[in-house]
């Protein structure tokens, strides 16, 4: 029965036969063999690299179009990234866990470096999230969310899993809050993104749900307080208008005459006239003619979609949702407490990434530019995305092996 | 290509290969989970567990959570993709096509004998892609080129009416200055490029402007029609050119091309990619007309000359018409109306100084086909058909007499002061004297008889004639005309608010009518085709201009005008001889000032003269109408009917006309300058 159950099958398939085995406790056999692979787990690495396939095939037709994409480029960023996963990967994260105090400051001068003069620079889409060292140029927040991550993993297993104290509850919420605040100065995206992951490794630390729910709703609240507030007059606008229309355009593209809304359109539009099987590598009228902007990053599954079409998509998200599913798995199965919660930071990382990415090019999510994992053009965020993967590949590295 | 290829199967057999690795060693890592994952908590002791479940069913719940989104975004794609794709793929589609149009030349207009009365020629014509806009120093150059003002350039260049990706017309008919220049220095001028366009082109100026009418730009009605129109109707877009008037307007469906469509594909800054799909256009075909460029063109020059002399004597002379129809079946040879106009004002736009110039009533209306929308009292030329309608009733018998004092009253009495008068002193009259010499008191007399005894058989003559109804002539705006009986009278005047007795219909009216006079109107074409029931003995044919369709090979016809009978008038054949006796004395006895004219032409004519009064506008139409030719044992061909607004008299001048049309029909011109003073 149990090797019926553990076939390379989707996430759900996974879960529900480990459920059973948790439920059922002790049983089956000990696999006692050593394979050539063992020190990978295959089962997240699998789904990654097929993904990274699809992304050379998808970067392949963008820069036979497109005169600003160069594969060599992606492809280079492709293999800096799994560089920095086969470092992590070797090292053991478990160094980290007693590090909170040099994580939280790490993260802050990381998201701060955009904002000292001089180091500063404007990205490509005007954003301001970019510095400079001598010829490089990168978004120190793509690092950051790593060791944002590493560094809620690392405060919140202080408490073993069971937070009793609402000072300590505080604290931890505190603790996101600061390079929260730094991020959302620059980059509302990437701020979301942090908060996201680190919200959800607070949740997954065990804080009371009262305290959760209580947390969601204070959130709820200050956000339609900054939302109502914009939109009276005479009272000082947090938002401006044009901010509050990008995040509400995709509730009617046609309807607002902005270039968000219409950049929407092109990108459903891509999405939609792709059917069943795609137009065909290469064929994409929309995202590769220009009619759809950023084709090869913020709507890179648009550009991906319109030319494989439905299987395509499914097939991609498929493979998201196997490796993503696959880090939760190990997440309950590994023991230290950091370990679960750097998995689950790096899972819910991945989950939202991919929840905005997609949904905002199927017009069911506003428009921010937060990149596709391991799909967007640009080096920064695939290093940091494979950066994720040898954190996960890291666990299983040094997970606690039965003697 | 090949290097992409390559990529694409290096991904694939990696994406296999990593397949087939995880089959063979992923199956171990399931395992791992029962070791670990389920043993260790339970030795670790109570405390711990609860923790530990804490943690576990929250990590269940991101599964979940994870899992759930996920749903989230397949259910949408399957929305996008599968039930909604066929309108994202035809707004997929409208992105990335635009079509082009081109212009098909229109069919040419040709006279009987294939002379080209409308054609069209190339004319040299730059166009520019719209991209030319973005450059404010080309602009300038190509306006200062050209010579036009830099804002017309600019308007031009804005013009979308052929497609958005099509080139846009500078300017039409450009010199060869212009074109050599251009052609030298394309590093001035990128974008630009002359073309040669087909413009309608008009070799013979003027002649048959009436008929041929003009094309221009398509209006918005035409267009809103063409819109409504169903399948297999011209599709018009904005900008075409389409006939508006004439031939070019009836036969618009025959004439009218089809235009070429090229659709292509563009990218998103409009850049034209690639070729989807399209077909060259077809020029419209040949129409062949009945109307022969020789007598066309005399009665033309003969109307204006007439018309001058009319003129230089110190009448009006406003205007004239002239028709010349082949009785035998209904062919138009020549129809032409003055003043008339030049269609090659139309080419390329009118502008509107000239449009309000020809819709000037002080230039008496040229765009007016007065052959069959200029409507008249007949005058005289009635008689004949009068006489035919005395005899059918009984009114008259050929024995008839009468005695004409250039005086005639109702009760007979002559020395009442209500009465009416003849133009002149005839004596002693019958009816064939009474037709040659136009004789008012015969027709009195029969106007009279008529009121007494039979008050409607004279109007039923006239329309049986086919007055007061359309001739049904292929070419558009005819008018009807007007045969006034009692119950029009009543209608027509009650409806103006007069008293009864006003409107009642009164026995002079009957005389008036008899003599072509009062509210009776006709167009000179129908005038033609009662003629041409006297020519032929009955029958007549219904007129028209088209003599057929040419196909595009070859000289043959694709398909050809069907001669159609409208009309068979029996009439004793007594009868018959009576009026055409009279209308042989018109031609040959009436007045040798009239005579001479038609001594010098081989063929015998038999006609009538006529002088209509307009009280309204206070002055006279005069009309001739002749066949022939008409001596014993001749089969009739020809009738022509020509009348000049605002003359001394019909046989004066209008019988110079048809004179002259006769003239070029028989190569034999009219070498007499006599003038007849009769006022008939």
């Amino acid at each position: 029965m149990a090797q019926e159950m553990t076939g390379p099958g989707t996430g759900h398939g996974l879960l529900s036969s480990l459920a059973q085995r948790v439920k059922g406790g002790a049983g089956g056999s000990h696999v006692g063999k050593k394979g050539p692979l063992e020190g990978v787990y295959l089962t997240q690495l699998i789904p990654t690299l097929l993904i990274l396939i699809l992304s050379v095939i998808t970067m392949l037709s963008c820069s036979m179009a497109l005169g600003t994409v160069s594969l060599f480029n992606h492809v280079a960023g492709m293999a800096l990234g799994i560089a920095a996963a086969v470092v992590i990967w070797r090292y053991d994260y478990r160094n980290l866990s007693n590090l909170t105090t040099a994580l939280f400051v790490v993260s802050c001068v990381l998201l701060a470096l955009p904002l000292v003069p001089g180091l500063g620079v404007e990205g490509d889409l005007g954003g301001l999230g970019w510095v400079h060292f001598g010829p490089f140029r990168f978004q120190p927040s793509e690092p950051a969310k790593l060791v944002i991550i590493a560094l809620m993993a690392s405060a919140c297993a202080q408490y073993n899993g069971k937070i009793e104290s609402f000072a300590d509850y505080a604290k931890l919420c505190g603790t996101l809050l600061v390079p929260l605040l730094l991020i959302l100065v620059t980059d509302l995206g990437t701020g979301l993104m942090i908060f996201f992951s680190g919200a959800t490794i607070i949740i997954c630390s065990g804080a009371p749900r009262g305290w959760i729910l209580a947390t969601i709703a204070l959130i709820v609240g200050v956000a339609a307080l900054v939302i109502i507030t914009s939109q009276i007059e005479g009272i000082p606008h947090i938002l401006q208008e044009y901010q509050l229309a990008r995040l509400t355009v995709f509730l009617d593209p046609e309807g607002t005459a902005s270039e968000d809304g219409y950049n929407l359109q092109q990108a459903m539009i891509a999405i939609g006239s792709g059917g069943l099987l795609g137009k065909g590598f290469g064929n994409a009228s929309q995202a590769l003619s220009g009619f759809l902007p950023a084709a090869q990053t913020d709507f890179i599954f648009a550009t991906y979609a319109e030319q494989f079409g439905f299987v395509g998509s499914v097939v991609l998200l498929a493979l998201f949702a196997w490796m993503i599913i696959a880090t939760v798995l190990l997440a309950m199965k590994v023991e230290s407490t950091f370990s679960k919660l750097m998995l689950v930071g790096c899972a819910a990382l991945w989950t939202f990434q991919v929840l905005e990415s997609v949904g905002m090019c199927i017009g069911i999510m506003p428009i921010t530019g937060i990149p596709l994992p391991f799909m967007t053009y640009g080096s920064s965020s695939m290093v940091t995305q494979l950066a994720a993967v040898g954190v996960v590949q890291s666990v299983w590295h040094h997970r606690q092996k039965v003697a | 290509m090949d290097l992409s290829l390559v990529i694409i199967v290096v991904c694939l057999v990696l994406a296999a290969a990593l397949i087939v690795v995880f089959i063979v060693f992923g199956r171990s890592e399931g395992a791992f989970t029962l070791d670990i994952g389920g043993a260790s908590p339970r030795a670790s002791g109570g405390s711990d567990s609860s923790s530990d479940k804490t943690l576990s069913s929250r990590l269940i719940g991101l599964a979940v959570t994870v899992g759930g989104i996920f749903s989230v975004l397949v259910a949408r794609l399957w929305t996008m993709q599968l039930v909604s794709a066929e309108e994202y793929t035809e707004k997929a589609e409208s992105n990335r096509t635009s079509t082009i149009y081109t212009q098909a030349p229109r069919g040419r207009i040709l006279d009987r004998n294939g002379e080209e009365i409308v054609t069209n020629r190339s004319s040299l014509t730059v166009t520019a892609v719209s991209d030319v806009l973005d450059d404010e120093v080309e602009v300038t150059l190509l306006a200062n080129l050209i010579g036009m003002p830099v804002q017309a350039v600019r308007r031009k260049l804005q013009d979308t009416t052929q497609g958005y990706q099509s080139r846009r017309t500078v300017s039409v008919d450009v010199s060869r200055r212009v074109v050599a220049y251009i052609g030298e220095h394309p590093e001035v001028f990128p974008g630009v490029s002359v073309e040669t366009r087909a413009q309608r082109y008009y070799p013979h100026g003027s002649l048959a402007a009436h008929v041929v009418g003009y094309a221009g730009t398509v209006t918005q009605e035409q267009l809103e029609e063409s819109e409504s129109a169903g399948e297999g109707q011209v599709q018009y877009r904005s900008g075409d050119v389409v006939g508006q008037t004439g031939v070019e307007a009836r036969y618009e469906s025959v004439l009218q091309g089809v235009r070429g469509e090229q659709v292509v594909y563009v990218d998103a800054h409009g850049n034209v990619t690639g070729q989807a799909s399209g077909f060259d256009p077809q020029s419209g075909s040949d129409l062949v007309l009945t109307l022969d460029i020789k007598i066309q063109r005399a009665a033309e020059e003969s109307l204006a000359k007439v018309i001058q002399q009319v003129r230089d004597s110190g009448k009006v002379g406003a205007g004239g018409s002239a028709v010349c129809l082949d009785c035998t079946n209904g062919e138009v040879l020549a129809m032409a109306s003055f003043p008339t106009f030049s269609p090659s004002v139309f080419v390329g736009g009118i502008s509107t100084t000239d449009w309000e110039a020809l819709q000037a009533e002080d230039a008496n209306f040229p765009m007016l086909n007065r052959c069959i929308a200029g409507q008249y009292p007949s005058g005289s030329i009635i008689k004949p058909i009068t006489t035919m309608s005395a005899l059918d009733y009984g009114l008259a018998t050929a024995q008839s007499s009468w005695y004409c004092t250039g005086w005639w009253t109702w009760s007979g009495d002559l020395s009442e002061a209500a009465g009416m008068k003849c133009w002149g002193t005839h004596g002693g009259v019958d009816l064939v004297s009474g037709i040659t010499y136009s004789c008012d008191v015969v027709f009195y007399e029969i106007g009279k008889g008529f009121y007494l005894q039979n008050s409607e058989g004279m109007q039923e003559t006239y329309r049986r004639y086919g007055l007061g109804s359309s001739t049904g002539i292929d070419l558009p705006g005819e008018e009807i005309g007007r045969v006034p009986d009692a119950a029009w009278k009543w209608e027509y005047f009650k409806s103006l608010g007069y008293s009864d007795e006003d409107a009642t219909w009164q026995g002079g009216e009957n005389c008036n009518l008899a003599i072509g006079q009062g509210d009776l109107l006709v167009t000179s074409l129908q005038m033609a085709c009662a003629y041409c029931s006297l020519a032929n003995g009955g029958p007549v044919y219904r007129p028209h201009v088209m003599k057929g369709v040419r196909s595009r090979m070859g000289d043959g016809y694709v398909s050809e005008y069907r001669v159609e009978k409208i009309m068979d008038i029996e009439e004793d054949p007594a009868y018959r001889d009576i009026v055409a006796r009279g209308m042989w004395g018109v031609v040959y006895e009436e007045d040798p000032a009239q005579t001479e004219h038609w001594t010098n032409l081989d063929v015998t004519v038999r006609g009538k003269t006529g002088t209509g009064e307009q009280i309204s506008a206070d002055r006279a139409i005069g009309w001739f109408g002749a066949y022939g030719p008409a001596g014993e044992g001749d089969t009739p061909r020809y009738v022509v009917v020509a009348n000049i607004d605002g003359v001394v008299s019909g046989g004066s001048s209008a019988l110079l006309v048809v004179r002259d049309v006769f003239g070029a029909i028989y190569d034999q011109p009219d070498t007499s300058t006599a003038i007849s003073t009769g006022v008939d």
